[in-house]
């Protein structure tokens, strides 16, 4: 349950940004989490709603989240192929394993929308 | 702080607008700071850092206990030790004579580059002055949640033990992705398990084309002599 730690370090890092834009209040929160990610977004989700409670800055804030797909580049035939679930992965155009990971490992905060 | 919003002034007598900020940073921005912090530490005192993950149970600290008994008349060796609770591994390191801090979590699931800042300095304490060339950090029994926190270690060593099964890297493949080394561990067992090592080989491969791999037992020996020259190759590189 690494989800409650990445919520927790994300109350840190809110707290600065609404400081550094002399915000009274965060209405929401824009993340980018990838397929591969390993973050399970429910669970953040839950973590988040539970933790922000303890926050005045925090307590209305929404979390959205953005699931960024798993996409892959062939090396050998340069085609971009995506994946539902599968972690080993051949090219849908070659068969080929010569892969390169174009998106699915993304797990940060995109933007915030603060009140001032 | 007014009652309506949390802002600042004492009577809400004002509007409020709101904006977005731009913001692209990690989820994980505090620790991956403090990771790159530790990593410069243990640069700066050209000590090799090795941090280990796996399951609960995989032999990690068994694996330790025997590279100690080999290489601590040559090597000057430190061990961060990673439990939620008890000091029984740190005993188990001490027993051998070798400085170990014990970091309980208290229930966190994985150790983060906090911890470890805390732990090395507390470390550095029991060693007056003695300097290290290897530090072992034991991450806590975990195959998923310690993937995800670089603690500033040089390089990532995952224990996958035979008895666990061969499906490990596919069903926890960010702890094959993020890691240099797989150490299949307990090849002793192979006989009464159906472990398939061309298997679990191909499927890590297949994952993470750059990663070592390492069939070790502690019983037998197989192994041991792979992996302590793999430790030797790293540390020479410091």
């Amino acid at each position: 349950m690494h989800e409650v730690s990445i919520a927790l370090g994300m109350v840190d890092a809110l707290y600065r940004i609404a400081e550094e834009n002399k915000a009274g209040r965060i209405s929401s929160v824009k993340l980018k989490i990838g397929k591969i990610s390993g973050i399970v977004t429910d669970s953040l989700k839950f973590a988040f709603d539970a933790v922000k409670l303890e926050h005045p800055l925090l307590s209305e804030a929404e979390i959205i989240i953005e699931e960024v797909p798993l996409v892959y580049e062939c090396n050998d035939c340069h085609v971009s192929s995506s994946a539902a679930d599968i972690y080993i992965f051949a090219c849908a155009g070659c068969g080929s394993r010569n892969l390169k990971l174009v998106s699915g490992k993304e797990q940060h905060i995109e933007s915030v929308e603060v009140e001032v | 702080m007014c009652d309506v919003c949390g802002c600042h002034e004492r009577v809400h007598s004002h509007s409020h607008q709101t904006r977005t900020v731009d913001v692209n940073q990690s989820l994980l921005k505090a620790n991956e700071e403090a990771a790159i912090n530790n990593r410069k530490h243990f640069d700066d005192l050209g000590m090799l850092a090795i941090n280990i993950i796996s399951s609960p149970g995989s032999g990690k600290t068994t694996l330790l206990e025997k590279s100690i008994d080999v290489l601590k008349d040559e090597i000057s060796i430190g061990v961060l030790e990673g439990d939620i609770e008890t000091d029984l591994d740190a005993e188990r390191i001490r027993a051998k004579g070798i400085p170990a801090v014990q970091l309980t979590t208290g229930g966190a699931c994985h150790l983060d580059s906090s911890l470890i800042h805390k732990g090395f300095h507390s470390l550095e304490h029991q060693l007056n002055g003695k300097k290290l060339d290897v530090l072992f950090i034991e991450n806590v029994g975990n195959l998923v949640c310690p993937s995800f926190f670089d603690l500033g270690e040089h390089v990532r060593v995952v224990l996958i033990s035979v008895p666990e099964g061969h499906d490990k890297p596919v069903k926890y493949p960010k702890a094959i992705m993020t890691s240099q080394l797989l150490i299949i561990s307990k090849s002793d067992l192979v006989p009464y398990f159906d472990f398939n090592i061309d298997k679990i080989k191909k499927d890590a491969s297949a994952l993470n084309p750059s990663l070592k791999i390492i069939v070790t037992s502690t019983k037998t020996g197989e192994g041991m002599e792979e992996w302590i020259d793999y430790l030797k190759v790293n540390l020479k590189q410091k």
